[in-house]
């Protein structure tokens, strides 16, 4: 029952942002808002792997990266979107599926973990950064080194490239790729698939001792983690255009941060903690000499020293004594 | 014959580089369990120690030999005390604090000294062997790297610190009950594991140039480099840095530096998958 | 006839140390057999062989004459072997209910599975915790409820690493009755330490030395062996040991 109104109560907030924010905001900031949307599928993806699966990566920028570029790149080759899209979204799913094979069957440790993750987001974002020049293209697509690829195209209408979709389209199907990603996410939970990753990350020693083999598991959240990123990349090339910033420190430090505030173990707070995250340093961004790094490294520190249940699980608690409501929806998914 | 020498002085002085940025991460990962994700930020703020204090007319050595050292060992102090001793057993916590700490440091010293590149020439000259010339000062790195893990091992071997931090390493409970307080020693193992990534940012800051966020170019080299290496730290980051600065180097010889990175972090996931414990695991398992 | 679960020269060598040395190891179906011996015999490096949680150095693994070294601690527990270890290790985020449902891997529908867990809780008398998360149980109760998670789906066999450790004396007694009961059903190996726990539950009992095996017979002839008291008690024992005996 609280599973369908959750199901519910998103679907009405998706579709009444799609109904509603075309016609008050102005073009510059649907597209800004687009992004946003794009990041929190980003955090959504993260939110299952290491919010649930348990699983620490310092590289999911690599996976959003990969999406964006293999999107612009199929997109620029082919011509037209349409088939774009599962590129993007199949290439980083590869990707994670060989780097986690590796990690998992090699029964590595989380810092193993973190180190691996965090250089292979490096190398990607060395890669890609030196890919400057004519030699540097795939089919017709050139990488562009540190300028990324500025002819990135946007979706057009399936299979009509001479009909690209208008930023309001292209807002709605963000839109409405974060609630069909949501509600995939509460259907594997829900799932005896999520139960076992939960109870993988609880005690993963127990759970192979009862016939688990916690490794597949672990390759599959992975799996899916990656093909989310990858499609939060296609979103956000859809609004920018890619470049290698995407594979850099800032932004996978950025995605740990939503997580870390929005709650781990929870799937709306990442999403909330992303949206209002971005909100904010973008606002900061604004100011004079302020840098938005700064901020989000204080943040970073602050949520790990003073509340690591998550800044938005905390308020809710916090709310909710306040009211004397009774039990805090601390686990509010 | 030259090029053999060339590529040999090559693979020596990446080697050195690898071992001189990464003994501070080690020295506090190998001491205190703690991963110091913002090690990088610590070499770029032993760059700005040495550049500034060598603009304001100060000898370039002593900028570079004890400025760095002294200020970020005085930084890592503050931050042990702040951040680090709060999180003590927290791994993954510390993980995400220090790297907090990591972007907050590029943003502030981004906002003080702006986002460009600063630099001082390498304060050496060159050197010629044959029909060969290497700068001198890529010698100078491989002495130095040389000299920082002896003096390390001479300290942790030979000094009254030294016993106690390897007594607290070993056992801490067991140290407090003989009267030293772990606080302290652990205190004084991260300034000083700071103070050396301090020192490596500003020996290497001839080489990389220096810039808010230059130490992203190291801080994945080094902890691939310590945790390859496992639990003896000197001995551990030598045989890591010896393997894998070896292969970027050779791989950056024979087609790019990227794909020199590549065959490194190759080589470290083969590693682990073969000895999970990282190398001193397995092999000289009674070393530092 | 081919016995449950056989070991043949089965070794484990850390370094210089040879913690199980050569053991020939024969439990048959529906035995009950004690894996005893002094401190550092090799008890746990022998339970980890047998679990699946460290490869031996070389040996044989056999389940119904088939060779199992070397499989994974998941594919040991698919064969029906139930695990219980040393020190309980639950799930500390679920109920109880739901932990004990995860332990029927393969039980597919949800209302089978969960009447099936209940059923075994009710077993266990702990039906009453079925809705309490396994974080905030006391010691006892987490041992029951680990034992629930391990006898639920019917295994073959039960392999239980030093169950009394940290138990009163009631509590071992309890214990005994317990797995006696459960022998009925199932065979089980009982790696111990207490000696009245032995006697209380021991018909046949194999004596770990150095690694080896020292002896292995009924309960009483090995509690009355002249070696099995001098390496397991050491002499100055020896007279707490013919009380117990
Ligand atoms: N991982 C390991 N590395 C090195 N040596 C080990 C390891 N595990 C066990 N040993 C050694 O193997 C021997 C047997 O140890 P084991 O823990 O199996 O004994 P035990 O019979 O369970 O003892 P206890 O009754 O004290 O639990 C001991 O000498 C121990 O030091
Ligand atoms: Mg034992």
């Amino acid at each position: 029952m609280k599973f369908l109104i959750e199901i519910a109560g998103a679907s009405v907030v998706v579709i009444a942002a799609i109904l509603v924010l075309p016609r008050f905001l102005e073009l510059f900031a649907l597209i800004n808002a687009t992004v946003y949307i794009s990041m929190a599928v980003l955090a959504l993806s993260l939110a299952l792997v290491w919010g649930f699966g348990g699983i620490l990566c310092f590289g999911q920028a690599a996976f959003f990266g990969l999406g964006g570029y293999s999107y612009a790149v199929a997109a620029i080759n082919f011509g037209d979107t349409t088939y774009a899209i599962p590129v993007a979204i199949a290439v980083p799913a590869l990707m994670a599926a060989a780097l986690g094979y590796v990690m998992f069957y090699g029964r590595i440790s989380d810092v193993y973990m973190g180190a691996i993750t965090l250089t292979l987001t490096l190398i990607l974002f060395n890669f890609v950064n030196s890919t400057a020049g004519d030699q540097w293209r795939i089919g017709a697509a050139p990488l562009g080194g540190f300028n990324g690829i500025p002819s990135t195209p946007p979706l057009n209408l399936p299979g009509d490239p001479g009909n690209p979709l208008p930023p309001e389209s292209i807002f709605a199907i963000a839109a409405i790729s974060l609630l069909l990603c949501y509600i995939l996410a509460k259907f594997i939970l829900r799932a005896r698939f999520g139960r076992v990753i939960v109870a993988i990350r609880e005690n993963e020693r127990r759970a192979e001792l009862l016939g688990y083999d916690a490794r597949a598991y672990k390759l599959g959240i992975f799996v899916i983690g990656g093909a989310m990123a990858g499609l939060s990349g296609m979103l956000f090339a859809n609004c920018v255009f890619v470049s290698p910033t995407m594979f850099s420190l800032f932004y996978s430090g950025q995605i740990i941060i939503w997580v870390m505030v929005g709650g781990l173990g929870t799937l709306v707070g990442p999403v909330i903690g992303a949206i209002l995250l971005n909100f904010f340093t973008t606002w900061a961004g604004t100011l004079p000499d302020i840098n938005p790094s700064l901020i989000l490294g204080a943040i970073l520190m602050l949520a790990v020293l003073v509340v690591p249940r998550g800044v938005l699980p905390s308020l809710t608690t916090l709310l909710g004594r306040l009211r004397g409501a009774g039990d805090a929806p601390g686990d509010a998914a | 014959m030259d090029l053999v020498f060339a590529i040999g002085f090559q693979v020596m002085s990446g080697v050195a580089t690898l071992l001189i940025t990464s003994l501070g991460l080690a020295i506090i990962f190998g001491m205190m369990r703690v991963i110091n994700l913002a090690h990088g930020e610590f070499l770029m703020l032993g760059a700005y120690a040495a550049i500034l204090s060598a603009r304001e007319g100060l000898n370039i050595w002593i900028s570079m030999l004890v400025v760095a050292p002294l200020v970020v060992g005085g930084i890592g102090f503050v931050v042990e005390r702040f951040i680090i001793r709060r999180l003590y057993g927290r791994m993954i916590d510390t993980m995400l604090a220090t790297w907090g700490l990591s972007l907050a440091l590029i943003g502030a010293v981004t906002m003080v000294f702006g986002n460009t590149v600063a630099g001082f020439s390498a304060p050496l000259g060159s050197f010629a062997i044959g029909g060969f010339t290497a700068s001198a000062y890529a010698l100078f790195l491989i002495f130095a790297a040389v000299v920082l893990l002896g003096g390390t091992w001479a300290i942790l071997r030979f000094t009254a610190f030294g016993l106690l931090a390897r007594g607290t390493m070993q056992n801490a409970e067991m140290a407090s009950a003989l009267g030293v307080s772990p606080d302290r020693v652990y205190a004084a193992t991260f300034a000083a594991g700071s103070a050396v990534s301090g020192l490596a940012g500003a020996l290497i800051a001839p080489f990389s140039g220096v810039v808010p966020t230059m130490g992203a170019a190291f801080i994945a080299k080094s902890f691939i480099t310590v945790i390859t290496g496992g639990a003896a730290m000197l001995a551990g980051t030598f045989s890591a840095s010896s393997l894998l600065g070896t292969v970027s180097t050779l791989g950056t010889f024979a087609t790019t530096p990227v794909f020199g990175e590549v065959m490194m972090l190759a080589v470290a996931i083969v590693l682990l998958r073969l000895l999970p414990q990282g190398i001193t695991g397995r092999f000289f398992r009674r070393a530092l | 006839m081919t016995a449950l679960l056989a070991t043949e020269h089965l070794t484990m060598r850390f370094g210089g140390v040879v913690a199980v040395d050569d053991v020939d190891l024969n439990v048959a179906d529906g035995e009950l057999r004690c894996l005893i011996g002094p401190n550092g015999a090799g008890k746990s490096t022998l339970f980890k062989c047998l679990t699946g949680q460290i490869k031996p150095s070389a040996g044989r693994i056999l389940w119904r004459g088939r060779d199992i070294t070397g499989l994974e601690s998941f594919e040991i527990a698919r064969l029906g072997v139930g695990i219980k270890t040393q020190v309980p290790s639950l799930f500390d985020g679920l109920t109880v209910l739901e932990s004990v449902r995860l332990a029927l891997r393969r039980e597919a529908r949800e209302r089978v599975a969960r009447a099936r867990a209940m059923a075994t809780l009710e077993q266990l008398g702990i039906a009453d915790l079925a809705q309490h998360a396994t974080a905030l149980l006391a010691h006892g109760q987490r041992q029951l409820v680990e034992l629930a998670m391990v006898v639920a789906p019917a295994p073959d066999l039960i392999i239980l690493d030093e169950p009394t450790a940290g138990m009163s004396a009631e509590e071992t007694a309890r214990a005994a009755h317990v797995i006696r009961a459960l022998n009925a059903s199932h065979a089980i190996i009982v790696v111990e330490h207490d000696m009245p726990f032995i006697r209380a539950i021991a018909k046949k009992v194999t004596v770990l030395h150095q690694g080896r095996v020292l002896m292995e017979d009924d309960v009483a002839s090995v509690l009355a062996d002249r070696r099995v008291q001098d390496v397991y008690l050491g002499k100055a024992a020896d007279a707490s040991l013919k009380v117990i005996a």
